[in-house]
């Protein structure tokens, strides 16, 4: 084995997965303009649809966990979106409280429904190796997700089914004036970051211990990376979040596993003190 | 006026006849009054899953007390407090169920830091209160050095120290020299992480590796990675939350053959241990298991048969140990006054499911005699076998190689 070069591969795949919960959280912030913290109850609702399905013997197949969590995921978040979100989103204090609010209320339904002790899914052996370096399976399947659907948004955002979003991203009322139904995009914006959210939580749950309260840290952890790179650019959030991963891995490895969180937090407080606007941002956005 | 001088006789008379029937009526048998309990645990929060086995466990205890006919000819009433996790809330709730419930004792709460809040108000109501848990110095540290006020706090859980020497017992009788110890960084891990070294170091085990990790950003595969590279005969988890089983697919899944000692908790639930990579020898301490005694196998099919799952064998079977051992004090003193429940505890031996209760001046169990010990388990394929103490007429053939296993 090749322990540093483990370290790396592995700092890879735990930036994928930061980067595949920001992906949803980033269309939220660009589109609907709200501090979403739902966001994590989505995941762990996705991890408890691909744990239901296992241990119900109804199938181990992710494929199955993915379109089941994606489509009760996108209805939770039209339903949020619609009576929740739009209603009151010019006040920003309400909507991150009423939307933490219903984080908790997820939580303690996930506690009543599946019990507060953890539940587990067999994560299954490694791809493989590469020269004496393992390639984790869920590693490498969260790599591949976070590449295909923050490559599959970059696609979209670019492309002319894109330009509603784009416009309303950037010009609320100009969008509204041409005809864009403004609402009805705001809620199915929630909805698709909700589902993505959830995608990311059934595919990552045979890797992880499933509890109530697991989409807690994801949820800080993507609200770090969207906010450092901006919400504009999709590759910027998938390369800070490749370099926060690494960052957290090799201080991890090299230094003690609890340096891993000081050392991305610093990193993040001397970025956005640079940069309030966020990396992939042209205007540094300082008051000073 | 002089009307209304009239009619006063009337109600006046009609108030002394209900005064005087009153008195006069047979008394109606007065309800049995019953023993008030109080449980803290987090019901909420990260460390739901352990509060709740704690709260099952209490209740089962009660339960079964009553269908024999309760304590003293009364029956137990449970008052259950969610504590969060949080040491405020466990404080207040305390003084909750001690001033306006009016609980007669307290077992809880789960973790140390809220434990540490929690005997404060017992010391201050002067309410029995037995630890089931929390294992920090600290709490029978108190009751050392200040007995005449925190003498109501009994610990039945292991101390660091004892938690400690159970596990370098184990360590030792596998023939290792070399072991990891790796776990979350709260207080009491780090404590037993010193003690765990202090007790091998006569024992020429040394640690190769020592390092805890935060569980807002564990970074598992570096953990993982740094203690293969430190090549460990053995690598002690001190997690007993869920982020053990993620660690342990970690360190699977980057192909580490050494043995795992789990210090107990979510790796002792079946549940869980049935998704893990089997591939080398998972170990787990617990308090005591089904087919340890007679009374460990009966605690446990009557826990799965009330709540549908095997007990862990220590969030769950150390406060049925607390609530029972409470039990037989009150029992043997007779009444349910503090201080006589205190002296008939400070004297007198207690069984339960792990063994014979019996605790020190600083209040705490003597765990680690012959009479109470620990246990380790070992997850095979199709369940769990008790490795240690070794069974009677078993041979300990991991002492032999850990890593053949």
């Amino acid at each position: 084995m090749h322990p540093f070069a483990q370290v790396i591969l592995d700092g890879l795949f735990t930036g994928s997965t930061y980067a595949l919960m920001a992906a949803g959280l980033a269309l939220i912030l660009g589109v609907v303009k709200v501090v979403n913290l739902s966001h994590g109850a989505f995941f762990s609702l996705g991890a408890y649809v691909a744990y239901v399905l296992s241990a119900k013997e109804v199938s181990n197949n992710p494929a199955a966990a993915v379109l089941l969590a994606c489509v009760i995921a996108f209805a939770f978040g039209v339903f949020l979106g619609k009576s929740f979100i739009n209603p009151v989103r010019s006040h920003p204090f309400s909507v991150a409280v009423g939307s933490l609010g219903f984080a908790i209320l997820f939580e303690q339904a996930a506690q009543m429904l599946w019990g507060p002790h953890p539940v587990s899914i067999g994560s299954g052996p490694p791809w493989g190796e590469l020269s004496g370096v393992v390639v984790r399976r869920w590693g490498a399947v969260s790599l591949l997700a976070s590449a295909g659907i923050l490559g599959g948004l970059a696609l979209f955002l670019s492309s002319r089914w894109g330009l509603p979003l784009k416009l309303i991203s950037e010009e609320e009322e100009i969008a509204g004036s041409v005809g864009i139904d403004v609402e009805k995009y705001r809620y199915l914006t929630f909805g698709f970051a909700a589902a993505a959210a959830a995608v990311a939580g059934a595919l990552l749950a045979p890797a992880t211990s499933i509890t109530p309260t697991m989409g807690r840290v994801p949820l800080i952890l993507s609200l770090i990376v969207v906010i450092a790179s901006g919400m504009e650019n999709v590759l910027a959030i998938f390369l800070l979040a490749m370099g926060l991963g690494l960052l957290s891995n090799i201080s991890a490895y090299l230094l003690a596993p609890q340096w891993s969180h000081v050392s991305l937090l610093t990193v993040i407080s001397l970025l956005l003190l640079l940069r309030p606007a966020g990396l992939s941002s042209t205007d540094p956005g300082r008051d000073d | 006026m002089r009307r209304i001088a009239c009619f006063l006789p009337v109600p006046l008379l009609a108030l002394s006849a209900l005064v005087l029937l009153s008195f006069a009526a047979p008394a109606s048998p007065e309800p049995i009054a019953q023993i008030r309990i109080g449980v803290l645990a987090p019901l909420s929060g990260p460390f739901a899953g352990g509060g709740s086995a704690l709260t099952q466990a209490v209740t089962l205890a009660v339960e079964l007390a009553n269908a024999e006919g309760g304590l003293l000819g009364r029956p137990v009433e449970l008052l259950v407090a969610d504590t969060q996790g949080r040491v405020e809330i466990a404080r207040s709730e305390a003084l909750r169920l001690t001033s306006r419930e009016k609980v007669f004792a307290l077992v809880g709460a789960y973790l140390s830091e809220e434990t540490v809040g929690v005997i404060e108000v017992a010391a201050a109501s002067r309410s029995v209160l037995i630890v089931p848990v929390a294992a920090t110095n600290e709490i029978t540290d108190r009751v050392r050095r200040e007995y005449d006020r925190y003498r109501y706090i009994f610990r039945v859980g292991y101390s660091i120290p004892q938690w400690a020497g159970m596990m370098a017992e184990f360590l030792a009788r596998q023939g290792v020299s070399r072991y990891a110890f790796v776990g979350t960084g709260i207080r009491w891990n780090r404590e037993l992480a010193g003690e765990l070294r202090r007790a091998l170091a006569p024992k020429r085990i040394v640690p190769v590796y020592e390092s805890f990790y935060s569980p807002r950003n564990p970074a598992f595969e570096s953990v993982a990675v740094a203690v293969m590279a430190r090549s460990p005969e053995i690598l002690v988890l001190g997690d007993p939350g869920g982020s053990s089983a993620e660690f342990v697919k970690r360190v699977r899944e980057g192909g580490a053959i050494f043995p795992i000692l789990s210090v107990g908790g979510t790796l002792g639930d079946a549940r869980i241990a049935a998704t893990l990579p089997l591939s080398a020898p998972l170990y787990v301490q617990a308090a005591s298991w089904k087919g340890a005694s007679p009374a460990a196998t009966r605690y446990a099919k009557a826990f799965e048969r009330r709540y549908g799952y095997m007990p862990v064998g220590y969030s769950d079977t150390l406060p049925y140990d607390a609530a029972t051992v409470l039990f037989s004090a009150v029992r043997a003193a007779g009444r349910t006054d503090s201080d006589a429940v205190v002296k008939a505890l400070e004297t007198g031996a207690f069984p339960g499911i792990a063994g014979t209760y019996r605790f020190d001046p600083s209040h705490q169990a003597a765990w680690g005699t012959p009479e109470l010990h620990g246990i380790v388990i070992r997850w095979e394929p199709g369940g769990a076998r008790i490795v240690f103490p070794v069974p009677p007429g078993e041979s300990n053939p991991a002492a032999a190689d850990p890593r053949a296993q």
